[in-house]
Order: C-alpha cells, then structure tokens, then sequence
C-alpha cells in the first residue's frame, strides 16, 4: 500500500535520493516516482539538495576510449564542415575556458583537506612500499600501497605507532594493493602525536593477536611534516 | 526558503541549453556536455563503484540516458547538475545491484567534507549554486555521526548495513542518524 502522509513520501524520497532505499522497494519506489508528481517534487528537492555532499568529489577525468563508445552505441557522430568546424571551435574553446575555468574553481574553491603528517615506508633497495597520510583533523589515516614484496600465505603486514617511552599502537593492516582509510581512536591518534616513527610488521592473518607486535619487524619510517 | 535558491546561473543556463540542443538530436552539444560534467559524473561513478571498467560502463549508459532522455529534462525540473549528477547516482547504485556486490568496507580517502565547507557569499566563485550557503548552514547544524552517515551513503553508495560497520555502530542507531539527520535538514532548508 502507498503512503498517502507527506511527511512519509518525504522521508522515502529522502532515503530514495540518499541511496538508501535499497531491493524492491527502491523499484518500486521509482515506479511510483514516474507516475506522482508529488513524489517526482520531493525527490528533486532532495536531490538538489544532497548534492552538496558531492563537493569534495575530485573530478576525474575519463579514459578517452569512452567518449567514441558512447557515439557508436548511440550510432552518432560528431563530425562536421570544416569551415563550421573551426568556427564551432573558437567558439566552444572561449566558452568552455570561462565555463572550465568557473567549475573548476568552483570544485577547488573549498578549502582543500591537507594531511598532518606522512610517511614513507621504502624497502631497502628504496622502492616505495607504503605512502601513508595521517589527516589529523579528519582523524583518519590512509595507507596508499605501491610496490609490495612477496608477501607469506597467510600473514598480513600490520602498522605500528612507535609512541616515544610506550608500547606500539597498532593503526591497522596495511592494504595489499590499492589504498585504504580508516578512522583513528583517540588512542592511535595520541600515539601518533607521540611517535617520530612507524613500524610495519609481519602478524597473522587479521592482524597479531596480542596488540604487540609478535612477528618481524620488517619496515620502520620516520614521520614527517607533509611538504 | 532563500530567494537566490530558485534563481538558474549562468552555468545552469549553458547546461539547460545544451541538454535543450540534444533533445534536437545535436551530437555536438553532447560532445560539449560531456566535456563539462564527464569529469565530475565519472569521479561520482568510480567512488561508488570502486571499479574502474564497471566506472566507465556506467558513465556510457550515463551519457546514453542524458541523451536519450534531454527531452524530459526542463528548467521546472530543477538544476541539470543534479538531474545529471542523479542519472549517475542511480546508475551506479543499480551496478551495484546487477553485479551483486557491496562496496568496500573501506572509506575513500577524504579529499574535502561537504560539511567542512565555509559558508559561500553570493558573490563568490560557487554562486552558480546559490542555495549552497543555505544548505552549508544546515549541514553543518548536523552531529559528526549524522553527516557522516549521509556523505558515506551519498558520495560512496554505502548502504545502512555498511554504513554501520564502517562507524563500527549498531544498525539501529545508524538508520536513527541518517533519519534524524534527513529531518533536521529538511527542516532547515524549509523553514
């Protein structure tokens, strides 16, 4: 049965345009969303307005090979005279200059999340291994990985804080590949206010089961000021 | 409600025109709106989908549903960022569907919080979406938990059951974020 409360259409075309609103009843939802213009209103508020939680999305630009997939599936072409060819081209590059210019500094206008502090975990022969980004403000750590050695089955390589006069804090399992953020506890975030280095070292899988490192310590990084 | 909320800028216009062009059947128009928002649209896309090639098959069927659809698209209808912006959204979330994965259980590094965002005048550099300052002001009556919750549903696809993991929180409490946290903003933004 539809909701005839406003205040529930409201809520659901809020969850709908959160993304919330999940399974069939994000199917149905949209079904009935084509057919009410009283729920089509509510969520375009909504999604006019959560957008803002989009700001801090860096634009990224797409492979090129996109752009003539999307013709071909649209069996289109963009091709033109070339006499209108050049005019259309002065006058998209005035226009899209001021226009790029504009959402471009639109996206950069907001102050720009700057990390604390970094480190970088090298092997030996300096191969980058880790780049780590501590965002203090955030308390949020992020661990890029770039050239990892062999690894052992079944072991992970776990982070350490090297608190000065205290016992390591573990900040987590270093990602294998790619990147990963996590939060900080008040605890980590204090040991890494007291900590000149980092430590990386080999545990069980999921991590050591102490809380204290109980494998090699393979890797140890100054922390610095990011530059 | 703020008065310059309703009032289209001149970005607006040009996506309005362009999307105007295509329901024409113009391809160069879709040329020049993809070179405009494909950037911010794909940005959108991976973030939720985590993988690249499914990213970019998402941006395609994008392009295709802007095209397709530019005819329904009018200036009643709101702003075309956010009626393009949500196409992908969508998108992405019905990828996610198909392919009958979750996203990671790992947070994307924070480039900038919505809600650590100054409030914007009218004169600055953002005013082409006016109601910013408005919803800024709103967002930022929010509690750490309740916009968290509703940056990782919104910008990274999480769902209420990842979103709790994520905040290591019960399910129950995190739904109570989200719901209480969508209440005080339209409560904001209506009053």
């Amino acid at each position: 049965m539809k909701p005839d409360n406003p205040e529930v259409i409201d809520r659901l075309a809020a969850e709908y345009a959160l993304g919330t609103l999940r399974g069939p009843a994000r199917r149905r939802f949209e079904r009935w969303r084509a057919s009410t213009p009283f729920v089509d209103q509510r969520c375009r508020f909504w999604e006019e307005r959560l957008m803002h939680l989009a700001k801090g999305l860096t634009p990224v630009q797409p492979p090129a090979h996109v752009w003539p997939a999307i013709l071909r599936r649209l069996n289109l072409t963009t091709r033109q005279p070339v006499l209108r060819r050049i005019r259309s081209f002065a006058l998209a590059a005035s226009v899209l200059l001021v226009v790029g210019v504009a959402a471009l500094v639109y996206w950069r206008s907001l102050p720009a999340i700057r990390a604390t502090a970094v480190a970088t975990i090298s092997a030996k022969s300096g191969e980058h291994v880790w780049e780590l980004e501590v965002f203090g403000k955030e308390n949020r750590l992020v661990a890029h990985a770039a050239k990892l050695p062999a690894r052992l089955p079944g072991s992970d390589y776990e982070l350490w804080a090297l608190p000065k006069g205290a016992a390591p804090v573990s900040l987590g399992i270093l990602p294998a590949a790619g990147a990963s953020s996590r939060p900080l506890t008040a605890i980590q975030k204090q040991a890494l206010a007291l900590s000149s280095q980092v430590a990386v070292s080999i545990e069980p899988l999921g991590g050591s089961p102490t809380g204290q490192p109980t494998g090699t310590i393979v890797y140890v990084a100054p922390l610095r000021a990011p530059s | 409600m703020n008065p310059l909320a309703e009032r289209p800028s001149e970005f607006d216009e040009l996506l309005q025109s362009l999307l105007g062009r295509c329901a024409a059947a113009d391809s160069i128009a879709l040329q020049r709106l993809y070179e405009l928002v494909s950037p911010i649209l794909f940005a959108c896309v991976t973030r939720i989908l985590r993988r690249r090639a499914l990213a970019e098959e998402a941006l395609q069927d994008v392009f295709i549903s802007i095209w397709q659809q530019a005819g329904q698209f009018t200036a009643a209808r709101g702003r075309p960022m956010a009626w393009m912006m949500s196409i992908a959204r969508y998108r992405a979330i019905d990828l996610m569907r198909r392919e009958r994965f979750a996203p990671m259980l790992v947070a994307q590094p924070p480039e900038h919080r919505a809600s650590d965002a100054e409030p914007e005048s009218e004169g600055s550099s953002a005013a082409w979406l006016p109601s910013a300052e408005l919803m800024q002001r709103c967002l930022a009556l929010l509690s750490d938990q309740q916009t968290h919750c509703l940056e990782l549903a919104f910008v990274e696809g999480q769902s209420h059951e990842n979103i709790a993991r994520l905040m290591d929180s019960p399910l129950g409490t995190v739904k109570s974020w989200i719901r209480r946290g969508l209440r005080s903003l339209r409560q904001c933004l209506e009053s």
